[in-house]
């Protein structure tokens, strides 16, 4: 493999390996070693980081297409509908099919379905797959499953990932925020507490923690602004704390990012406060040259993939997030993302053309149940740009 | 006959499953499911007591992707495991049984759950239960599920006695575990155990003072008694002379600008304090990035504040002329951002 090194500006630079890259991921989606078993609750995001950074990477044609209707298929799969009767507000995607079972009998099947939810970190993984590998989403009844995410709702504004048994936090905040964006549509989700919360979880040095009054961390700041931004609110900050926020996540900066104040540096953190400095845009107020180097030092050039530290063992999470933070500083052979939905903007486009979609067939319905009467068209009409997303202007 | 053929093919890989386990101790991907605990396994399918209990196989779609190469053992736990939660049995050998699939994988939520609707239903003895859970916790204490699971049977105990000392543990492994601060904090919040933590936080200083994770501590637990302006004069003193120690510590700058928010009118007495010790390092020599940004926002924020034109240009020289310094010698990352600081502020200025 050559290791021509690139020259940009003037600066000898280490070559990204983008094809190993795509087969690293490849790998992945095609089997996982008996020593990843404890991965095998969150497959899904394993999958979520693997397509997507194929189509980061603009290699998803080495896929097949029966490859990509298998991945849609499995997700597919995965899809959880609630029974108001017997399961109501369990919607959504599951991580894995550790409790779906092969039975023939009604009761054992039934039993199992009392402990299939969807999870939040899952639903947002699944949607974002099939929405880069060029799906409908015509399989999803979109209210059911923002049902479903209301319904983990707390009273504190935060959610949890699943109806029992999750801890809640400003991670499924995010989870949330983004699924409602992506499906374009709210439904019960309290907006107003959700904002409480978030802004609740700013620290005093300015960065948002996790819960209240806990440290802050990059990772979290992501899901906060981003979650702010996707539900349409981060123009309710104001400019003192923008600014203050955006001290915070610059001074993450040593080479590459860090997470927290005197923390080692690692390559997931060149996205999560890169992209939260894309969503202030602050973005171009960081040192690339350094950020870069420092990713490329993580990168395995014989096998493919990035790593958390040099010389450290690689993986599909450090892999993606080191691809995403050399996108936002447009390396040549990737392809954009759009930072708060951390799936590359090509998806995102697609996504919004389905909202455009789904609006018209809404306004159609609308028409078809109220056609009696005469002015019903132009009510629609209006209720129709009502709803438009207001991130997409904003984009 | 070909029982026993099995065995020894069995004894085999164990024996070669340990040696693996031994070459890759010490490397992440250690196999998971092979440390320690292989010598003594005995599959459920021969055991006895588990001869009614027909295994079922995971449904996982005709054609799985991500798929798992699973080992048999990980397979027939699991398998096990669907079939004791398909008939709903809650039993001492299910929990036993949660206990295996747990061991396999940790980061199982439904196993976690489950668990926890067995041990409601047998009345387990929930103590029991937060002694196996100390054991799990030491060997995955980044693991969300295994705290989250803690704080239930904590929370149905009703009694936090022991949280501290777990807590205290984790964090002597590793001081900045975001798991273990945030069970602390829970526990000290809904049992109000606040009593003794702030020199437990004075101790965790004293051994690392850059232990951002402390200082975020600190924070919190002087804010549930109170900032009371001796509180606030006592923190600022206690963090300018951490300051003094080691001047180029993001966390205690952090927490001194925290600390003086919330001084009565930002203009009292700490400030203009605060404001001498900066320059008082800034004059001995001191260059550190957070002491030099301290300074540019002080004296923006009086240049802003400030109507006598002559001492405006005074403070508004030094606010350009440190973010000048900033980005040419002292914080060279941050050149962009210290230069929009600079036309941020030219641009207040023109506004006053």
């Amino acid at each position: 493999m050559s290791h021509d090194a690139l020259n940009i500006e003037g600066v000898k630079q280490e070559p990204a390996l983008l094809k190993k890259h795509a087969k690293f991921f490849v790998r992945f989606l095609n089997l996982l070693p008996a020593r990843l078993a404890s991965h095998d609750s969150t497959r899904g995001t394993i999958a979520f980081f693997a397509v997507c950074g194929l189509d980061v990477l603009n290699s998803l044609p080495l896929l097949t297409k029966e490859m990509q209707k298998d991945v849609i298929e499995w997700i597919y799969g995965g899809l959880v509908t609630s029974n108001p009767e017997k399961q109501p507000n369990c919607s959504g995607f599951q991580g894995s099919r550790c409790v779906n079972i092969i039975s023939d009998d009604e009761q054992l099947q039934a039993n199992a379905k009392n402990y299939q939810w969807g999870h939040l970190a899952m639903t947002y993984t699944g949607i974002g797959i099939l929405a880069t590998l060029g799906d409908d989403l015509s399989r999803i009844d979109r209210k059911s499953i923002v049902d479903g995410v209301a319904a983990v709702q707390r009273p504190d504004g935060s959610f949890s990932a699943c109806v029992d048994g999750s801890e809640n936090d400003m991670r499924f905040v995010f989870c949330a925020a983004a699924i409602c964006h992506m499906l374009d549509y709210w439904g019960n989700v309290d907006k107003e507490k959700m904002f409480e919360f978030i802004t609740s979880c700013i620290r005093y040095d300015n960065g948002f923690s996790q819960y209240l009054e806990g440290e802050a961390h990059g990772g979290t700041t992501f899901c906060a602004l981003a979650a702010l931004e996707l539900s349409g609110q981060l123009h309710r900050l104001d400019v003192a704390t923008i600014e203050n926020i955006k001290r915070w996540l610059i001074f993450r900066q040593v080479n590459g990012f860090q997470g927290r104040p005197n923390k080692a540096v690692d390559t997931c953190y060149s996205f999560w406060i890169g992209a939260a400095l894309r969503i202030l845009g602050a973005f171009e107020l960081i040192d690339y040259e350094e950020n870069r180097a420092y990713i490329m030092e993580t990168q395995d050039s014989i096998v493919g993939g990035f790593s958390k530290w040099p010389q450290s063992t690689t993986d599909p999470f450090h892999t993606y997030f080191g691809l995403c933070g050399l996108s936002f500083m447009n390396e040549p052979g990737l392809s954009a993302v759009m930072p708060s939905l951390n799936i590359s903007m090509r998806a995102y486009n697609r996504l919004k053309q389905l909202h455009a979609q789904w609006q018209v067939e809404s306004t159609d319905d609308r028409f078809v149940s109220n056609n009696k009467s005469a002015s019903s068209k132009l009510n629609s009409d209006e209720n129709s740009t009502s709803v438009t997303s207001p991130l997409i202007e904003a984009q | 006959m070909e029982q026993s053929y099995e065995s020894a093919v069995g004894t085999i890989q164990r024996i070669l499953g340990l040696y693996f386990v031994k070459c890759l101790k010490g490397g992440k991907m250690s196999d998971s499911d092979s440390d320690d605990w292989s010598e003594e396994w005995i599959p459920y399918s021969e055991r006895n007591e588990w001869a009614d209990i027909v295994p079922i196989p995971q449904d996982d779609g005709e054609h799985p992707i991500v798929a798992i190469a699973y080992s048999p053992k990980f397979r027939e736990v699991f398998d096990y495991f669907r079939a004791v939660l398909a008939h709903r049995e809650k039993s001492q050998r299910a929990l036993e049984l949660t206990a295996d699939a747990l061991r396999l994988n940790p980061a199982n939520y439904t196993v976690w759950q489950y668990r926890r609707d067995i041990l409601r239903a047998l009345e387990s003895d929930l103590y029991e239960e937060l002694d196996y859970l100390d054991e799990v916790i030491r060997d995955n204490a980044k693991n969300y599920q295994v705290w989250h699971h803690r704080r239930v049977i904590v929370e149905m105990l009703n009694d936090s006695s022991k949280e501290l000392e777990l807590t205290e543990v984790a964090l002597e492994r590793d001081n900045k575990n975001y798991h273990a601060w945030q069970h602390r904090q829970w526990a000290i919040k809904t049992f109000d155990l606040f009593e003794n933590e702030l020199s437990f936080v004075d101790r965790l200083i004293a051994e690392d003072i850059r232990n951002n994770s402390a200082w975020n501590q600190r924070f919190f637990v002087l804010k549930h008694f109170g900032f009371t302006s001796d509180v606030v004069q006592r923190e600022i003193q206690y963090t300018m002379n951490r300051i003094r120690v080691v001047k180029n510590n993001e966390s205690a700058w952090n927490y001194l600008g925290g600390i003086l928010k919330y001084e009565d009118n930002g203009t009292g007495n700490c400030h203009q304090e605060v404001l001498s010790f900066c320059e008082e390092l800034y004059t001995s020599g001191v260059r550190s990035p957070y002491l030099l940004a301290f300074l540019i926002d002080l004296y923006r924020d009086q240049c802003l504040q400030q109507s006598n034109v002559t001492e405006s240009d005074v403070l508004s020289r030094k606010v350009f002329n440190l973010c000048n310094d900033m980005s040419k010698k002292y914080d060279i990352v941050r050149r962009k951002y210290w230069q929009y600081i600079a036309e941020q502020f030219k641009e207040n200025l023109a506004e006053k």
